[in-house]
This record gives C-alpha cells, sequence and structure tokens, in this order.
C-alpha cells in the first residue's frame, strides 16, 4: 500500500507523515499500487510547511473571502445570512495527460449534446429510428416544444456546460453527470485562484500551471459568436434572477469578467418581439442573454405564468431570432439523470465515435428488469431522483441505515421512472486540512466547457471536496467545500523552478 | 448611448443618500452628547433630535415619551426605523450588492467590512457613556465610504447619479438642523435665553463640521443670523446647502454634456431655481424672520428635484395628477 513516507524526502516528522488514503485513489499520491513520482516534488514541498501557519492562514483565507462577499446567501424567514463555500488550502493536481482525457472528453460530449438537441427540435431521427425511447424525450418535462423548428445561432444550444467527473480507484475518469442548463461554480475557480495567489504564495511558488483567468475573455468571445445573425457589435447582458438569489455572487462575478450588464427581468422589456434593456438614455437593445434563471422562470406568456423574474415575450423574440439565448431553452431534455444512461449511444449515433470519458453504469428504473436490480440492491446501489439537483434526496445504499433504505424503496416503487440507480464508486480523494490534521478527503471535479463557433475549456475546473469524513457528497449544500485545482503545463515531473 | 440601467443609477443615488443620512445621525448625536451635557435636563435635550427627522408622530407611537435611551435606540440600532443607523447602513449595502457588478472591489470590501463591524456592535456600545465614541466610529466608516468611492469608482455615469444622491440627502439635512435649531430659539428664548448663548450655536456648528472654519471667518462672538447664513450660503463649507446645491448643477451639467443625456434639462431648470433662492435669501435683511419659509422650500425642492431624476432616469410613474399637470 503506497505511503506518503515513500515519497518523502525529509527525514523527520512532517505534517504529512500520517496521512494515508485509505485504499483510494489519491489526487496527489496516484494509485495504491502505482505512486504518481510525477508529483513527489509537490509533496516534498508540502512536508516543509507547517501546519499550525497553514490553519491559521486559511482562517484569515475564510475570513477575507467573507468580507469580499464571496459568498452564497441562506435566506431565513427574516434574516439573510452570507455563507462562504470553505475552501481547502490544499490543491488538487491534474497531471497534464489527465487533462487531455478530460478535455477532450468534454468537448466530445458537448458536440453530440448540441448534435442531439438539434436533432430533438428539429427531425428527431434518433426517436424515429428508436435509438432513444421516443416518450423519454417528449413526455420529459424539460422538453419544449415552443423550440421546435427554431435554429440557434451556429447550431449551438448548450453554450456553458459544467461536467461532474469523478475517479475510481484506478484512477479513471468518468462522468456522473452533465449540466447543460445553467451550471454554476466558475466564479470560485478563478476566485480561489485568486486566493491561493494571495494567500499562499509558498504552496504554488515555482510550479508551472495552467492560468485560469481566461474565462471571462472565452466566454465574452462565444456569446458574441452567437449573436443574432447581422448583427455586428451585440449587446450582451447577463440575467440574474437578482440579489436574493443564491448564486448571485457568481452572477456578478461573470457580468465584472465579461463588462456587461448584469440585469434582471424588470431591466428588459420586449417590444415587436425586440428585447431592450431600460438604461438612463432610455431603452437599449439587446443581442444575447446569458441567463441564469431556469427555463420555467424566463417568459410569464409561455412557462410560468406566476414568475416576476422573467421577461414577457422573450420566447417571441427568441423564435424570431433577434435575440439569442445561452444557454438555449430546452437543454434540460439532454442533461436529465435518465438522459445520461444514453449517452454513450448519443455520442456513437452522431460521431461515430466511443467515449473518450465512459459513464457510471447506470439502471434506468423505468426499465423492469433495471427496476429489479436495483430494488434488489438498494443496500449496494447509489439511487437518485432523475428531476432533482444539488445532491437532495440522494440515497447511498452502501451507507444508509435500514430506515434510509425502507424509505428509498418505497420512493423507487411510487414512481420508477423519477429514479435512476448506479453502483458505488469509489471516489478518489485529496490530502485535505481537517481538525485532526491531514486527512483523505473524497472529491470530484467540475471542468467548464464554453461553445460558440468551437468549444474551450478553462483548464481545471471546480473541485469540490466532502469535507464530511467518509461522505461521499460534495455539494455545498450538503457540508462540501472547493480546492484550487491545478492543471500542470508540462508532461513528467513536476519541477519546482528556481528551488 | 448610455449603458447604464436606470436600476443600478437608482441604486448608486441611493446608496450615497443611505451613507449620507447614517453619518448625518452619527455625526449630530456625536456632537449632541459631547457638548450638550450639564445643560439642563437630558430628556428635553434628546426631544429635539425626533423633531429634527419629523417622526414626532412615529416616535410617540412606538415609545410615548422621549428619553435618552429610547431616542438612541430609535435613531441608531431600531431597523424599523428606515432612518436609524443601522438601518441606513443596510439599506446602503442592500443598494450597493445590487451594484455589485459595477462598482470596485474595495468599495464593496468597504460596505461590507463596515457593515459587519457595525453588526458587532453591543447594546452596551449605545448606551449614553458611549454613545460618543460608537458615533464617530460609524462616522469614520462612512466618511472611508466616501473616500473609496471617490479613489477608485470608475467616472461614468453612475459617478453623478452617486454625486448627486450624496448632495441631495447633505444639502436636506443641513436644511433640516437649521430649521430645528432656529425654531428652539424662536420658542424657547423668551423664555429661557441663558440657553441660546454661545455653546448653543458653537454646538450647531460642530453639527455641520464647520465650527473651526467659521471661526476663521467670524473670529469673535457668535450672532444667529451668521450662523444661518454661514451654513445656508458659504459655498467653501462643504454642508452649507449653496454648497452642496452647486455640487448637484454640476453632477446635471455632466449628465447633459458629457454624457449627453438630455432629458436632465427639466432636473436642470430646478437646481437653477434654487440657486437663485439662494442667492436671493442670502440678501434678504429679514431672513431671519422668513427662515422657517425658507427651509421648507428648500426642503421641498429638493424632493421636486429627487422626483424629477426618478422620473425621467429611474423609471418611476409620474403621479396621475402630474401626469396630467405637464400635459
Amino acid at each position: 500500500m503506497g505511503t506518503v513516507t515513500a515519497l518523502k524526502a525529509s527525514p523527520t516528522a512532517a505534517p504529512f507523515e500520517a496521512y494515508q488514503p485509505g485504499g483510494f485513489y489519491c489526487e496527489l499520491l496516484g494509485a495504491p499500487d502505482n505512486l504518481n513520482q510525477n508529483l513527489a516534488a509537490l509533496w516534498s514541498h508540502l512536508q516543509q510547511l507547517e501546519i499550525g501557519d497553514l490553519v491559521a492562514r486559511s482562517k484569515d483565507a475564510e475570513r477575507e473571502l467573507f468580507t469580499l462577499g464571496i459568498t452564497f446567501t441562506v435566506y431565513s424567514d427574516r434574516n439573510a445570512i452570507d455563507r462562504i463555500l470553505p475552501f481547502d488550502v490544499l490543491p488538487r493536481v491534474l497531471t497534464a495527460a489527465d487533462w487531455r482525457v478530460i478535455d477532450g472528453g468534454v468537448k466530445q460530449r458537448v458536440r453530440a449534446l448540441n448534435l442531439f438537441l438539434w436533432d430533438v427540435y428539429h427531425d428527431q431521427h434518433i426517436l424515429k429510428d428508436g435509438t432513444l425511447p421516443a416518450e423519454l424525450i417528449l413526455r420529459n418535462a424539460n422538453f419544449r416544444p415552443e423550440m421546435m423548428g427554431y435554429d440557434p445561432p451556429r447550431g449551438a444550444y448548450v453554450h456553458i456546460a459544467g461536467t461532474d467527473i469523478i475517479r475510481d480507484g484506478a484512477g479513471v475518469f468518468y462522468v456522473l453527470e452533465d449540466n447543460a442548463r445553467t451550471p454554476s461554480g466558475v466564479s470560485y475557480v478563478v476566485e480561489n485562484r485568486h486566493l491561493m495567489q494571495r494567500a499562499f504564495p509558498d504552496l504554488m511558488r515555482g510550479f508551472a500551471i495552467e492560468s485560469v483567468s481566461e474565462y471571462g475573455s472565452q466566454l465574452a468571445a462565444k456569446l458574441s459568436e452567437v449573436a443574432p445573425a447581422g448583427v455586428l457589435d451585440p449587446q450582451v447582458v447577463l440575467l440574474s434572477p437578482g440579489v436574493f438569489n443564491s448564486a448571485y455572487f457568481e452572477h456578478v462575478f461573470l457580468a465584472r469578467e465579461i463588462g456587461i450588464p448584469l440585469v434582471e427581468g424588470r431591466d428588459l422589456t420586449v417590444e415587436n418581439d425586440r428585447v431592450f434593456m431600460k438604461t438612463v438614455s432610455g431603452p437599449k437593445p439587446v443581442h444575447v442573454i446569458y441567463r441564469r434563471l431556469n427555463d420555467d422562470f424566463l417568459d410569464p406568456e409561455i412557462f410560468n405564468p406566476e414568475s416576476a423574474l422573467g421577461v414577457p415575450g422573450l420566447m417571441r423574440a427568441v423564435r424570431k431570432g433577434h435575440v439569442t439565448l445561452a444557454n438555449a431553452v430546452g437543454t434540460g431534455v439532454a442533461d436529465d439523470k435518465a438522459v445520461y444512461a444514453y449517452l454513450p449511444r448519443i455520442i456513437k449515433y452522431y460521431l461515430d465515435q466511443d467515449p473518450i470519458l465512459p459513464n457510471v453504469k447506470t439502471y434506468i428504473c423505468r426499465e423492469p428488469d433495471d427496476l429489479r436490480y436495483v430494488l434488489d440492491n438498494l443496500d449496494k446501489l447509489v439511487v437518485k431522483p432523475v428531476g432533482e439537483s444539488g445532491g437532495y434526496g440522494i440515497c447511498v445504499g452502501p451507507k444508509a441505515t435500514k430506515a434510509e433504505i425502507d424509505i428509498i424503496r418505497e420512493a423507487v416503487k411510487r414512481d420508477p421512472a423519477n429514479y435512476i440507480g448506479q453502483p458505488m464508486i469509489d471516489l478518489s480523494v485529496c490530502p485535505t486540512l481537517t481538525d485532526d490534521g491531514v486527512e483523505p478527503r473524497h472529491v470530484d471535479l467540475r471542468p467548464f466547457a464554453v461553445t460558440g463557433e468551437d468549444t474551450w475549456l478553462l483548464p481545471g475546473g471546480l473541485t469540490r471536496v466532502a469535507l464530511k469524513k467518509g461522505s461521499i457528497v460534495v455539494n455545498s449544500s450538503q457540508g462540501g467545500g472547493t480546492k484550487d485545482t491545478w492543471v500542470l503545463r508540462e508532461d513528467g515531473p513536476l519541477k519546482e523552478e528556481g528551488a | 448611448m448610455s449603458s447604464l440601467l436606470s436600476r443600478h443609477a437608482e441604486c448608486a443615488f441611493w446608496m450615497a443618500r443611505y451613507f449620507e443620512r447614517a453619518e448625518s445621525v452619527a455625526r449630530v448625536m456625536e456632537v449632541h452628547t459631547s457638548f450638550q451635557r450639564g445643560r439642563g435636563p437630558a430628556d428635553t435635550a434628546w426631544a429635539w433630535l425626533v423633531t429634527l427627522y419629523s417622526d414626532e408622530a412615529e416616535f410617540a407611537k412606538a415609545y410615548g415619551q422621549p428619553t435618552a435611551e429610547n431616542v438612541i435606540q430609535f435613531y441608531v440600532t431600531n431597523l424599523d426605523n428606515p432612518s436609524s443607523i443601522q438601518s441606513s447602513i443596510r439599506s446602503a449595502r442592500e443598494n450597493a450588492r445590487a451594484l455589485r457588478p459595477l462598482i470596485p472591489t474595495d468599495m464593496w470590501f468597504q460596505v461590507n467590512d463596515f457593515y459587519n463591524r457595525l453588526l458587532a456592535f453591543t447594546p452596551s456600545d449605545f448606551t449614553e457613556m458611549k454613545l460618543s465614541r460608537t458615533c464617530d466610529a460609524i462616522k469614520r466608516g462612512c466618511y472611508a465610504q466616501l473616500g473609496v468611492a471617490e479613489a477608485t469608482l470608475y467616472r461614468d455615469e453612475i459617478w453623478p447619479f452617486f454625486r448627486l444622491g450624496l448632495f441631495i440627502e447633505r444639502a436636506d439635512q443641513m436644511s433640516r438642523l437649521l430649521d430645528v435649531k432656529f425654531a428652539q430659539l424662536a420658542t424657547g428664548a423668551r423664555r429661557d435665553p441663558a440657553s441660546f448663548d454661545f455653546s448653543f450655536w458653537a454646538t450647531l456648528l460642530r453639527s455641520a463640521s464647520a465650527y473651526h472654519a467659521f471661526r476663521r471667518i467670524h473670529p469673535s462672538g457668535v450672532e444667529p443670523e451668521d450662523v444661518a447664513k454661514f451654513l445656508l450660503f458659504d459655498v467653501r463649507t462643504p454642508r452649507s446647502v449653496s454648497h452642496c446645491v452647486g455640487e448637484i448643477k454640476s453632477m446635471i451639467l455632466l449628465l447633459e454634456e458629457s454624457f449627453t443625456l438630455a432629458n436632465a434639462h427639466r432636473a436642470h431648470e430646478q437646481v437653477d431655481a434654487i440657486l437663485s433662492g439662494l442667492v436671493r435669501a442670502a440678501g434678504d435683511p429679514a431672513l431671519l424672520e422668513t427662515l422657517h419659509a425658507f427651509n421648507d422650500w428648500v426642503q421641498m425642492s429638493l424632493i421636486s428635484l429627487a422626483n424629477e431624476l426618478g422620473y425621467v432616469f429611474f423609471g418611476y410613474q409620474k403621479p396621475a395628477a402630474q401626469i396630467q399637470a405637464s400635459a
């Protein structure tokens, strides 16, 4: 079994001495039986750090995040409580080779998703020839008939994608989930790096790491590329539900990075099927809307009539081609947890390729055989409702109590089509600063891809870490934190320059 | 063509107003607690503050008779009073949050830091014993806010709206303070002339951070008329009404000329009318007799100007009667 001692340069006791990944793949050490020698320089560097000092500085850093307002907001009856997303100072590192796999795999997936969505909202070949069960799409709550026949500029439906990726005990990456609606978290990637550079320069010193600062300019370029035909200098805006939204900080961050107005529904009007924003000099035309508002709330004329957050008439302007929404309406049929199971087939169908990033084996409870298997193996499977996000309603069989298993059994029986089951993956771990010293904690990865004419990935992505010992649920609503994610620029052993 | 959202312009306007209001309340309270001690029954000394902000009815409903304790509570920590210091700072922060995409990080950092410090105050910080020090800290927090705006805010259209809010609020506060103090003189002078001595007027000047400047212009004595004229018309006094209205005018010119917002013309006419009114009043030998009416007119004019900015820039709906009148 691999231990830190095997890679340790210093002969004296060091802070990471007691660290044991416990049989899981460790993002810094490698597989238990195949240590990652390339990261040895980072290890020996970490060994020189003083834990007490790291803890003190990380408390300072969290205070700074709070004062900077890099927070999400939890609302109770009367009070708005600002919380920071806990930040762990020990980075998660991806080698250049790791990154090539992820970069290629995500681009392939996004391409397939966009081709799939075009087909679904046009001729529906994939449904007509029976490759996908038609009712899975056409009866899906996220299928939007209003989008039938609409041609989004450059065929892009999913302009911003966040793909949730995990790594198993052997170090193999799997896609756990596609987020093709309004994925969030990218602001933390950039802010975490800034924090790291400010507060922990000694941790990063000398290592050649890919920059994350290009995200804003790439996003701006891609959003301009999908402007309606003939608009040369498009006005792009970011549409937010407003200050009460828990992701408001991220909306602010993005609007600032791209230098575009951060608007709310009430700032926009539609006249003659064109969208305008209300400025101090009167109505000003808007051409591209990066919306961080779900489909349901976008246009009370078409969707939820109760929505006060949206813009009446917006969909008319979209269908006339006068404004582009990013992401397009109706992408929810592509990132549905049930459709996910078919993604390898979808990739094969449109690209005639095998997936670069495999799916986790998924049992679809709408199918009788799979349902039987899931009900027989509830104690071994992770069972998830297909329509939920944020880690809600998940039952982790091997860690669940008998009572929890009984509850999920009833839920699955009541509405099988709402559930999928997956084998529990031994999520990889990363050394994490805890109250008990440096300990392994499970992590996942959400890289962000932006698409206009083509697709670009922000190197790295959001590493979420389950701070609770043993937990594999990384969502912030369930006690998750984040880490800075380093993508190494070069192959081969990590070298500490000038050290 | 401007890309500044009406909503953001309004937020900048109100953010500045709320900071200025908090600062003003803090300064008046600080000066008051420090310089009014030993001048008769403490409770009546606090009652005038309620008059200053025209809150008599609200206050009576919430507390009944004013005492040092409940007046302090009402104006410092009471979140149901929209003009209390804590309410103002909270509102300023909410506006800043909405403006977060446009204001520099330094400015947002300052707001948050200030707000968090304000939340950390305990009831003991607001007892008469410590009030002066606490108000001083609040005042400084507000000054820091204006300073960081001056040093870091990008000078696009948001700047004039920020400054308009600041100076409309400041002019309004100055006019109210003078009005209340001269009303005290009018009603109390015959009954108790001794209390309107040097110290009374010095306190008023200190409430406007103008005592030493006044001394330089008027080295001896304190004549009520000199005080009134200094605080109303001395354009070199940063809190005088004339100074503030002059700044308002230059911000409206900025909107019209640099940012070519032609719809500012009515606001332009209004501010010109206030300036002429100030010039006329400065030359009025009977100013003190008509001071209350004049201050009323100043305050009404400022309200009307703020409304006009609301109609043309912030998207406020005009009341039906006004639409008819202007049609």
